[in-house]
């Protein structure tokens, strides 16, 4: 994106203007502007207030809400399970998805099909991911049930989207199923792009293909790796629906993620100045989380492209 | 990031699709013990992603008490949970829905990022800063904007209207699609426009008769991701509407599926009602959708 405006600055012959460019512009501007700065704007005010949904702004009370919000257990324990589910499944996605896409480079008519039929889970509403992963971790009926029983792991069926063990990780699977193709997809992209001549010539030279690989392959891949993985990491955070759909934040708070309890605080108890008080904590943290990974990724470019 | 996008575009333009070109001819063929192992892999992959869509359609044909007992194959199949399911849903209700946002957001993010994309690309016009300022307003999670949103929206009396949701997404996913439009706009050579300029056609008409008619597979493929990402959309659609009159099919059936005395097979098989438009996009312009994919996100 960056570099869509490092090229040198230069106007066309006559006849084009400025203007007509800042004009083409001004549309977009002004959506963004409603989109993300009002909300911004809105959001800090709202924190500092003591807000209804159907009332707001009925007091101001400083730092009261952030107080409340840093003082709460709950929102505190949804602060680190966004953490805790955004960063494992990231990096297992890109893992399954790196390897995948090393099985697919292979094989030319069998890759074209396999990227097509992937396309299907990356395009599913994630609400009806919910459902047909609802229905296969099932207690009675499900389908991951009947398979325990039949091999007789299990002696009667697994409850998993009730279970605290396994509730999140249910979610994960399901995220995974998801969004492992967009990852195959793009690391498959980026694996097209190498130029094959080096990984040739290290095989000629007597290197195995293990070390090329490691020697390689991958560090040439690795900065488009990370920045797959700082994409999939922002949409991490943004989990919510699968935890609306499959476990309602439960059981007990179990999978209740950052999203997830400020979409309670806001429209179930409809205290809307402490859910804008947490939302700016959760875009804190949600900077600060994903900052190193900028970070990563720019020392990686530099280092290997 | 985009030193690397260049050299994906850049391999693109010469060597065409990337899946066509012929690497058969530089990389030996691998031992046949070795092909085997690899079709095997890609079968397993196969039936990972593809088993959930097809245990779903299984179940949308199996009679409520078959579901609970856990056989796998239904000893008939209960197609009345199609028809069952219409009549507990208003499906065809919450699918005109969809459909009209997602159309309608579809079109006005193209609307918004088309000409800007363009003039970011060929004049630099906002500089580094409205990129990155495009760019970040992608990366904030979307509750940061639900409750100024939801007020906003009541405030212009578009609370709890398609419109008004359309409108949401529409803005949602400019940044989105001015991302995917980019690497199109940068592809184009500059000639073509001068000479365009030259020819006495303003930067209006060359962005509406030279640009768009050229960059027309980019905005395809934009286009079809907005509309996906419109359809599918949850958080916003749950808490901007709440009439069904307005409600999309996600919300729909999310509501659904939490009554606790819902037909397993009934849900299924709205589901799968919901995901056959996706589906049918995904499959008919895949060709479009997985350029699209892959030339604006690894940059």
């Amino acid at each position: 994106m960056s570099a869509s405006v490092a090229r040198p600055r230069r106007q066309g012959p006559g006849g084009t203007s400025k203007l007509v460019p800042s004009l083409l512009v001004a549309p977009m501007v002004l959506g963004l502007l409603a989109f993300a700065v009002y909300p911004l704007l809105y959001l800090l005010v709202l924190s500092v207030s003591e807000s209804l949904l159907g009332k707001p702004f009925q007091a101001w009370i400083g730092l009261a809400n952030y107080r409340d919000a840093l003082g709460d257990e709950v929102f505190l324990g949804s602060l680190r399970r966004s953490v805790g589910f955004a960063l494992p499944v990231t990096l297992i996605e890109l893992v399954l998805g790196f390897a995948v896409a090393l099985l697919l480079q292979g094989s030319i008519r069998g890759g074209h099909i396999v990227r097509t039929l992937i396309l299907l889970p990356l395009m599913t509403p994630p609400i009806m991911v919910a459902v047909a992963w609802k229905l296969i971790l099932h207690p009675s009926g499900g389908l991951l049930n009947a398979i325990l029983g039949d091999l007789g792991l299990t002696e009667r069926p697994v409850s998993f989207l009730g279970s605290s063990t396994w509730a999140f990780p249910s979610i994960g699977l399901a995220d995974a199923w998801q969004w492992t193709p967009f990852v195959i997809l793009l690391a498959f992209a980026a694996l097209q792009a190498l130029p094959e001549e080096t990984h040739q010539a290290a095989l000629i030279d007597g290197a195995s293909p293990w070390r090329a690989f490691w020697g390689i392959t991958l560090p040439m891949v690795a900065p488009a790796l990370i920045a797959i993985g700082l994409i999939r990491l922002v949409m991490a955070f943004k989990l919510f629906d699968l935890v609306y759909a499959l476990t309602q934040g439960g059981p007990g708070f179990d999978t209740t993620v950052g999203t997830f309890q400020i979409y309670r605080t806001a429209l179930d108890q409809f205290d809307v100045g402490s859910a804008s008080a947490q939302t700016v904590l959760f875009a804190l943290l949600v900077s600060l989380v994903t900052l190193p990974v900028v970070v990563l990724r720019d020392w990686a470019l530099r280092r290997f492209a | 990031m985009s030193t690397l996008g260049a050299t994906i575009r850049g391999r693109e333009r010469t060597g065409g699709r990337a899946a066509a070109r012929p690497t058969t001819g530089v990389r030996p063929r691998p031992p046949r013990r070795q092909r085997s192992w690899r079709g095997f892999g890609l079968g397993a992959v196969l039936i990972v992603f593809l088993f959930p869509i097809l245990y779903l359609a299984l179940v949308s044909v199996k009679p409520q008490p078959e579901v609970l007992s856990g056989r796998l194959l239904p000893s008939r199949f209960a197609w009345e949970n199609w028809p069952d399911a219409f009549r507990s849903v208003e499906l065809l209700l919450f699918l005109r829905n969809s459909v009209a946002v997602a159309i309608g957001s579809a079109a006005l993010t193209l609307g918004l990022a088309v000409p800007a994309t363009y003039a970011m690309v060929r004049f630099n016009t906002g500089g580094r800063g409205l990129a990155s300022f495009v760019l970040s307003s992608y990366v904030a999670p979307p509750v940061v904007a639900l409750l100024p949103l939801f007020f906003l929206l009541r405030w212009a009396r578009l609370i709890d209207t398609l419109p008004g949701l359309a409108l949401v997404h529409a803005l949602a996913n400019v940044p989105v699609a001015v991302w995917l439009l980019d690497s199109f706009v940068r592809g184009l050579p500059r000639e073509i426009e001068e000479a365009s300029w030259v020819d006495g056609a303003g930067q209006v008409g060359t962005l509406r008769r030279v640009v768009v008619p050229l960059i027309a597979p980019g905005i395809v493929a934009a286009g079809i991701i907005c509309l996906i990402l419109s359809y599918n959309e949850f958080l916003f659609a749950l808490v901007l509407t709440y009439r069904p009159e307005t409600q999309t099919l996600p919300v729909g059936i999310a509501l659904f599926q939490g009554d606790r005395l819902v037909q397993f097979g009934q849900m299924a098989a709205a589901s799968l009602t919901g995901m056959a438009p996706v589906y049918l996009l995904a499959l008919f312009f895949q060709r479009w959708l997985i350029r699209g994919l892959t030339s604006g996100a690894v940059k």
